[in-house]
């Protein structure tokens, strides 16, 4: 029964199945899974997927959405077939995703000082600077360790190939990793036979790396250090996240009205009096987080942060202005960026980009826009993208007129053939489309996750991902292939 | 612990406690009538006075309808979502903190706060009958204890387990003075005469002491009844004195204990310097009135502390 649900799986063409290779065979890291449906069969499979299902609800594992001025909290998503992927490939993208992030530091950390970079040409001086992640109140600043950005969630996805690819760098408030840790949780108590069956890594010292990442940014070494993690509240889409990391994490979980700031100094105000924060693990947005130096109309800020911050009294992960780098049209430079830094090749390579700011890449984008990917600059949450083979005649028209109106704002990337993995649809393992977010931490050392979150595209034939618009998730297994 | 955090955590306790207490007094006066005492003064809109509403009003100026008193009052108390009184209610109450303060609490307890959160989701929606409700109130006490116990076995000890505690038995506290008010002196005849005894074990079911009460008569030298028994037997855990000893344990560390201590010591006093078989029933009601306005002081005190910050600081603490 079993073999035959896997039997009857149908791959995508030119897709590369993370569970099945093109020949129909299982790949050797998925084996104790295929084992386990073979002996248990289809029936077992919806079963387990019906019990982490109540395993998640009762966890209380869930996202918020807004709809209609509402805030809803769902049950998060997760598919009961895991991803599976080899150590060995896992070490050499670790490393990769370490390189980037490092370049990437190096490169913020220069745009804020000398910018050599945009002196030598290799970046266009104009595409930094008269980009609105910029901030020029951060210029002269120096965080500890020159690292600006100290917690990045890179978005891989693989080519038809299955190389993986960086589809995007998240540098401002990065989030799901408390959703990878959840999935882990539930997986292990929904498969408990499979653990003991196979070598998976762990995934659940990330609360801890993370703690020593923050405490290592103190800028009172020596001492117990002070952190926070800065939310912008309890109706926050994120806040289960929030919530989960400051308590895994045993730190205090504050909003701005929990601070106040003195003498540029930052206080929390806690049951015993005013206690000094050291470090702010912020998850607002950072034009948001100081009324005074950024947007005055901000009620999520507090007031002389950024004076604190700026004289060092006080660290903020990550740190203002980071999102500089976090921007699609500077992503397309990233692979000269590792190289101007670091005078090495870049580990893992960008998915192809054509900037719509050149006019002959423009020229080449508006002519193929119902072959390619479109994507704003500035946006998150897959929201204003064009994906070319499924869009109307309309919907080009409308981007080809908002590229044309404001071409620095757009890139464009060919459709690519997303992997898929075997998920669960009604009963029937179907191949669905899926990328994986690894979590990236700087701060005195550097640090990837083992592995990261899958997010699936539940929808057939769906590119979209993101949770917010129906995708789901799955546990990702890193699987020891050196023993 | 962030000063934010301290309401949040301080009611969560009052609205587990409250939960499980209104589950028990449910249970405890559904035993009670369908005993079918037929001279019974008793009424099912006692239930409402109890948690604070006025019954007879809230129940007159309902729309005609086919629902017996019975099943209209279970409405108020069980599924009415929008009744501030309704174990539903009291459950998102206690949703909503816990959300807000998951910080503190243990994952196992978070979990138990949401099964127990889906479990009245899924049961508490629409009235049942009597022996449907029989078990899920019980059911819905039993979780609240496994929430408890959890809690016990693996919470820090700190401020926030402190506040959670006081917050527990300070709803306890008020829980056992509404049951006396409304269901034991509300009974009596104001006269001026010496109280009559009062052995109405029927009511000491909804504080499930039945049992330790009879343990009680029969280890007392002079003559005693439920109403010493609820408020002085201190080794009765749903006593008055039980509780407040119970606060004064977790207050001590916190940082405005000693106001807190302060306040407590002014109850206990009222409930050793009198002679409690000596009074009139007026003076009784008195006792409870002042028990009770005690109570609403002492919830004040705990959820304002008084911090000593340097004086230009102060104003922003406070904003």
């Amino acid at each position: 029964m079993g073999a035959k649900i896997f039997g009857h799986y149908q791959q995508i063409d030119q897709c590369f199945d993370e569970l099945v290779q093109a020949d129909g065979q299982i790949r050797t890291p998925a084996a104790a899974i295929a084992r386990f449906i073979d002996r248990h069969g289809s029936a077992e499979l919806i079963q387990r997927q019906e019990q982490l299902n109540q395993t998640i609800s009762a966890m209380g594992v869930c996202f918020t959405l807004y709809s209609d001025g509402n805030n809803i909290d769902r049950c998060w998503p997760l598919d009961v077939m895991p991803r599976t992927i080899p150590s060995s490939e896992w070490q050499q993208t670790s490393a990769g995703l370490k390189q980037r992030l490092a370049a990437l530091n190096l490169f913020i950390d220069d745009l804020y000082h000398d910018q050599r970079i945009l002196k030598e040409g290799i970046v266009p001086a104009d595409l930094v600077l008269d980009s609105r992640n910029y901030l020029a109140p951060c210029k002269g600043i120096s965080p500890r360790y020159g690292v600006w950005a100290n917690i990045c969630g890179t978005d891989l996805v693989r080519d038809g190939s299955g190389k993986f690819l960086v589809l995007e760098d998240n540098l401002r408030v990065p989030s799901g990793v408390s959703y990878m840790l959840e999935n882990r949780t539930v997986m292990k108590r929904v498969f408990p036979e499979l653990f003991a069956d196979s070598f998976i890594y762990p995934v659940d010292d990330y609360p801890h790396q993370l703690w020593r990442m923050l405490a290592s940014l103190s800028p009172r070494p020596g001492d117990v250090p002070c952190i926070v993690l800065l939310t912008p509240g309890v109706y926050n889409s994120a806040y289960f996240e929030h919530s989960f990391l400051a308590q895994q994490m045993g730190i205090e979980l504050a909003e701005n009205t929990d601070l106040l700031v003195q003498d540029d100094i930052v206080y929390l105000k806690t049951l015993h009096g005013l206690q000094r924060v050291d470090v702010i693990y912020r998850r607002v947005d950072d034009v948001f987080i100081d009324p005074q130096a950024f947007r005055p109309d901000s009620v999520l800020g507090i007031p002389g942060l950024i004076k604190a911050w700026a004289k060092g009294n006080v660290s903020i992960a990550n740190a203002p202005g980071s999102g500089v780098a976090d921007d699609k049209v500077i992503y397309a430079y990233v692979p000269q960026i590792i190289n101007y830094y670091l005078g090495e090749q870049p580990l893992i390579d960008n998915v192809p980009t054509y900037l719509c700011l050149d006019p002959k890449q423009r020229e080449y984008v508006l002519a193929n826009l119902d072959q390619l990917v479109v994507k704003p600059a500035n946006e998150s949450g897959g929201y204003g993208i064009l994906i070319g083979p499924r869009s109307t005649k309309e919907e080009q028209q409308q981007m080809a007129a908002a590229i044309q109106a404001n071409p620095r704002n757009f890139i464009a990337q060919p459709t690519l053939a997303l992997s898929t993995a075997p998920t669960l649809c009604d009963g029937v393992l179907e191949p669905r489309h899926l990328d994986l977010r690894p979590f990236i931490l700087q701060g005195r050392d550097l640090y990837c996750t083992t592995g990261g979150l899958s997010r699936v595209a539940l929808k057939k034939g769906s590119l979209v991902v993101n949770s917010s618009q129906g995708g789901g998730s799955k546990d990702t297994w890193i699987i020891n292939d050196e023993v | 612990m962030l000063l934010k955090s301290l309401d949040h955590i301080f009611w969560l306790g009052r609205y587990l406690e409250r939960l499980d207490d209104t589950a028990r007094l449910i249970n405890a006066t559904s035993h009670l009538l369908i005993d079918s005492h037929k001279d019974s003064q008793f009424s099912w809109s006692l239930l409402l006075d109890v948690l604070g509403q006025n019954g007879a009003e809230l129940l007159s100026g309902l729309p005609a309808s086919d629902l017996t008193v019975e099943q209209q009052v279970m409405g108020f108390l069980i599924t009415d979502a929008d009744s501030e009184v309704s174990i539903r209610a009291a459950c998102t109450a206690l949703k909503q903190n816990a959300r807000t303060v998951r910080q503190l609490i243990p994952r196992d307890m978070w979990e138990e706060l949401n099964s127990l959160d889906l479990f009245l989701q899924e049961h508490c929606q629409q009235l049942q009958g009597r022996q449907h409700r029989y078990r899920l109130m019980t059911e819905v006490s039993r979780r609240c204890q496994m929430v408890v116990g959890v809690l016990d076995g693996t919470m820090l000890r700190s401020d926030a387990f402190d506040l959670f505690n006081i917050g527990r038995h300070l709803e306890r506290a008020d829980m056992t003075t509404r049951i006396m008010d409304v269901m034991v002196l509300q009974q009596l005849q104001p006269t001026d005469i010496k109280r009559p005894r009062f052995r109405w074990t029927s009511i000491l079911n909804a504080l499930g002491g039945v049992e330790s009460y009879h343990y009680y008569l029969a280890h007392q030298h002079t003559e005693v009844d439920a109403v010493d028994y609820l408020l002085t037997y201190a080794d009765f855990p749903r006593s008055i004195a039980y509780c407040l000893h119970r606060i004064v344990a977790s207050a001590k560390g916190l940082p405005h204990g000693a106001a807190i201590l302060q306040r407590i010591w002014q109850l206990q006093d009222l409930l050793k310097t009198q002679s409690l078989s000596e009074l009139t029933t007026a003076q009784l009601h008195q006792l409870i009135d002042e028990i009770q306005a005690g109570i609403i002081e002492l919830h004040q005190v705990i959820s304002t502390p008084k911090l000593e910050v340097p004086t230009d600081l102060s104003q922003q603490m406070s904003a």
